[in-house]
């Protein structure tokens, strides 16, 4: 009953400023409050009960209820309670209170609204284009209702080139992308160097941005759209596609049938397997490590084998369909997913062993890319970079979906807070992972795949779900609409949060340090452009103290 | 024809250079994954390099997007010629699940020459590796070109109405003849 007791002090707190509450189930709270308000609400939810900041949506809700909508999610991890502050907003002038200074994690969230659906964060100090491509003229919105999928406004210039900030005085600018061999996506960082010190930086990215939410909303039907989020991103596919269809069951008040969570719940786990021994051979690519790289790799390999023999396909799986799974896990399937595991583990044990001591690697990655606490915080940073710094998040304990619930795991948590302690999260958590697909094996009763659903879903109901990706709580927000498709489809990727943390991460780093600290939040650049282009700033690019210092050199140089 | 050629031009060691210009990294990781032992295409002398000016070979993933479509093409002139680009994936072939967004341009081929094209979403390492040495005369083409006609559809269209039977014996009356 946690959301009612929390709508309780609410509604002692703020009174009048309720509008109205949707309460769909214990761990789920919808409040609706007056516009002008907003900012009091989150400063109070954010600042005194300590709620983690989860995401911004912004939604044109014109052919429906006449207004546009903005919500704010925060999370309650320690209560399990998941809760979104919503407002209408009027449809002549689209406006709201930016709420970037009280919480730096929204500054995308709100650039991103205001590229994509038109609505102004008011006193948003850097509300420099996101998402949109450069040559996209300004006052065109994509995600507006009135607007087509394939539509690209007459006044599109392809040649316009993207307007870069200054860098700061003393500082050499250091291109990084948009091709660049360690990104393995396109995305664009400038660096301000001073010397062999990164002073700060830019990023243009959202380069990925295919428009799949407005796909999703124009063009597609409930059950395609499971296919099209697993297309979101290559490497946690499986993730979009659970936590896609989770929301959608949410607001459809329907519930999977058991062994279909089972079944989830191991695909998910194997997904992570794949993907954190993936980034464990990236990461120790980056810092030359090449032999842990290429013995990731050959133990990652018979995991994919699994995943064709379970699915058909190496990597899109095409799991889920809304109320159930289209794949069963055979008998002889569980036998082998067994010996594979088995395997896995025996030849991951040494491996976790030998790196542990290895003084090299620790040069490299202690005291690099550090994100302590505090701005796991404030700028609402998740999954291993939040365990590392010793946040104990995991939304698979905090906020259970498919079977989570009925396994028992331990949420692995470090304290150096740097590259180091996210290496040491990523390598122990395979094992973590072993213990829930063996127990969801065991565990997992005959029955039924698939729900029979027959009548239509219901419309203009809201849901959403945290799903943990491996690099992060990934959320989808879904409001239920007309011709069997969602009227409004929200997706915020772990990256999308972790990736607003990567300027204080690099300040005052090393440059060589750049590679391995934005590899360590296990980047993904299509999850976290799903929809449009997007330039962040990142750091204080202000006056240096070592300025003057660095004159002299220059001075003793030129003498 | 071309295959002479390019035995011509690229006898030696090939140099790959992966551009991703806007993919959803699936593509992006079977490709690493046919440099690691399994697949281990440095066998055949294949190479992957960081910079475009080193590269014999561009693969492509990803459909060509409007906010990279600039990018690649400065890449692609880059590269010293010859050169050979080959699409790997469903958007790079086609433009993928988005062909038509705001936001793509389409295949890559709107963008540069593409010489071959290697289809999957993703193709597995064993398709992308084939694709090369066919490209390369390592092997041969064992495909040949079909035109295809539409089918009726090969999968029953189930419909509770032609479900006959009773208990647990429920037959589909239309099974038989599809």
């Amino acid at each position: 009953m946690i959301a009612r007791e929390m709508f309780e002090q609410f509604k002692q707190r703020f009174g009048p400023l309720i509008v109205r509450a949707d309460l769909p189930s214990d761990n789920r709270l919808f409040v609706f409050v007056d516009p002008s308000s907003v900012r009091y609400v989150t400063q109070h939810i954010f600042r005194e009960l300590d709620a983690r900041y989860v995401a911004t949506i912004g939604a044109d809700d014109r052919p429906f209820s006449g207004k546009f909508l903005v919500a704010h999610n925060f999370a309650f991890d320690k209560e399990h309670l998941l809760c979104g502050i919503l407002a209408y907003l009027p449809p002549d002038k689209p406006q709201i209170d930016s709420i970037t200074d009280m919480v730096p994690a929204a500054s995308w969230g709100e650039r991103e609204m205001r590229d994509l659906v038109g609505i102004e964060p008011v006193g948003h100090r850097y509300l420099k284009r996101l998402v949109l491509p450069d040559g996209w003229p300004e006052g065109s919105h994509p995600l507006r209702k009135d607007t087509l999928w394939n539509e690209v406004p007459a006044q599109y210039d392809p040649e316009r080139e993207f307007k870069f900030d200054e860098a700061p005085e003393g500082c050499m600018v250091i291109p990084f992308g948009p091709f660049h061999p360690t990104l393995d996506e396109p995305a664009h960082f400038r660096l301000f160097v001073e010397g062999e010190m990164v002073r700060g930086c830019e990023y243009r990215g959202f380069m990925v941005h295919r428009g799949i939410e407005k796909l999703a909303e124009s063009v597609m039907n409930y059950n395609d759209i499971p296919m099209l989020a697993e297309r979101i991103c290559g490497i946690c596919g499986c993730v979009h596609n659970v936590a896609y269809v989770q929301s959608v069951e949410e607001a459809a008040a329907l519930k999977p049938p058991p062994r279909a969570e089972y079944i989830r719940t191991i695909m998910l786990e194997l997904e992570r397997l794949h993907s954190h021994l993936l980034w464990v051979g990236l990461a120790c690519h980056i810092v030359g490590f090449d032999t842990l790289f290429m013995q990731s790799f050959r133990i990652r390999e018979p995991i994919m084998w699994m995943a064709e023999k379970i699915s058909g396909n190496r990597k899109t799986y095409a799991l889920c369909v809304i109320g159930g799974v289209r794949w069963n896990i055979t008998p002889e399937l569980k036998l082998e997913l067994r010996s594979v595991l088995d395997k896995l583990e025996s030849e991951w044990r040494p491996v976790v062993a030998a790196v542990s001591h290895d003084k090299n690697i620790q040069k490299r990655t202690c005291g690099v890319g550090v994100a302590d606490a505090g701005q796991v915080k404030s700028m609402g940073l998740i999954g291993p970079v939040a365990r590392a710094a010793g946040v104990d998040i995991d939304c698979r304990r905090d906020h259970p979906y498919a079977a989570y619930d009925r396994v028992e795991f331990d949420v692995i948590t470090e304290q150096g807070a740097d590259v180091w302690s996210r290496l040491l999260v990523r390598a122990k958590e395979v094992f973590e992972s072993i213990r829930i697909i063996r127990q969801c094996l065991d565990k997992m009763e005959d029955g039924p795949l698939q729900l029979e659903i027959k009548d239509e879903l219901p419309i203009g109901r809201m849901g959403l779900s945290s799903v943990e990706a491996p690099r992060g709580e990934s959320h989808h927000f879904v409001i239920t609409g007309e011709n069997n498709r969602p009227r409004r489809w929200r997706v915020r990727a772990p990256t999308y949060q972790n990736l607003q943390g990567i300027p204080a991460m690099i300040k005052d780093q090393q440059i060589a340090d750049m590679t391995i600290s934005l590899g360590s939040i296990d980047p993904c650049f299509s999850c976290t452009d799903r929809l449009e282009t997007v330039d962040v700033r990142s750091g204080s690019v202000k006056v240096w103290s070592q300025e003057e210092l660095l004159k002299l050199t220059r001075k003793k140089v030129e003498g | 024809m071309l295959k002479n050629l390019c035995q011509k031009m690229f006898g030696r060691s090939l140099w790959v250079y992966h551009a991703n210009s806007g993919g959803c990294n699936g593509c992006d990781i079977e490709v690493l994954n046919a440099l690691t032992p399994y697949y281990d295409v440095e066998r055949f002398g294949i190479k992957l390099v960081g910079s475009p000016r080193h590269a014999d070979v561009m693969l492509c993933q990803g459909p060509a997007m409007r906010s990279t479509a600039q990018a690649l093409k400065r890449a692609y002139d880059a590269m010293p010629a010859p050169k050979l680009v080959f699409a790997i994936g469903s958007c790079a072939c086609g433009g993928g699940l988005w062909f038509d967004s705001y936001s793509v341009i389409g295949p890559v081929e709107k963008i540069i020459p593409v010489s071959y094209y290697i289809p999957g979403c993703p193709p597995r390492p064993e398709a992308i590796i084939y694709g090369v040495a066919v490209a390369l005369g390592l092997v041969d083409k064992k495909t040949a070109p079909v035109a295809f006609k539409e089918l009726e559809l090969p999968i029953p269209q189930y419909h509770p109405g032609d479900l006959r039977g009773e208990g647990e014996l429920v037959v589909y009356e239309k099974a038989e003849k599809v």
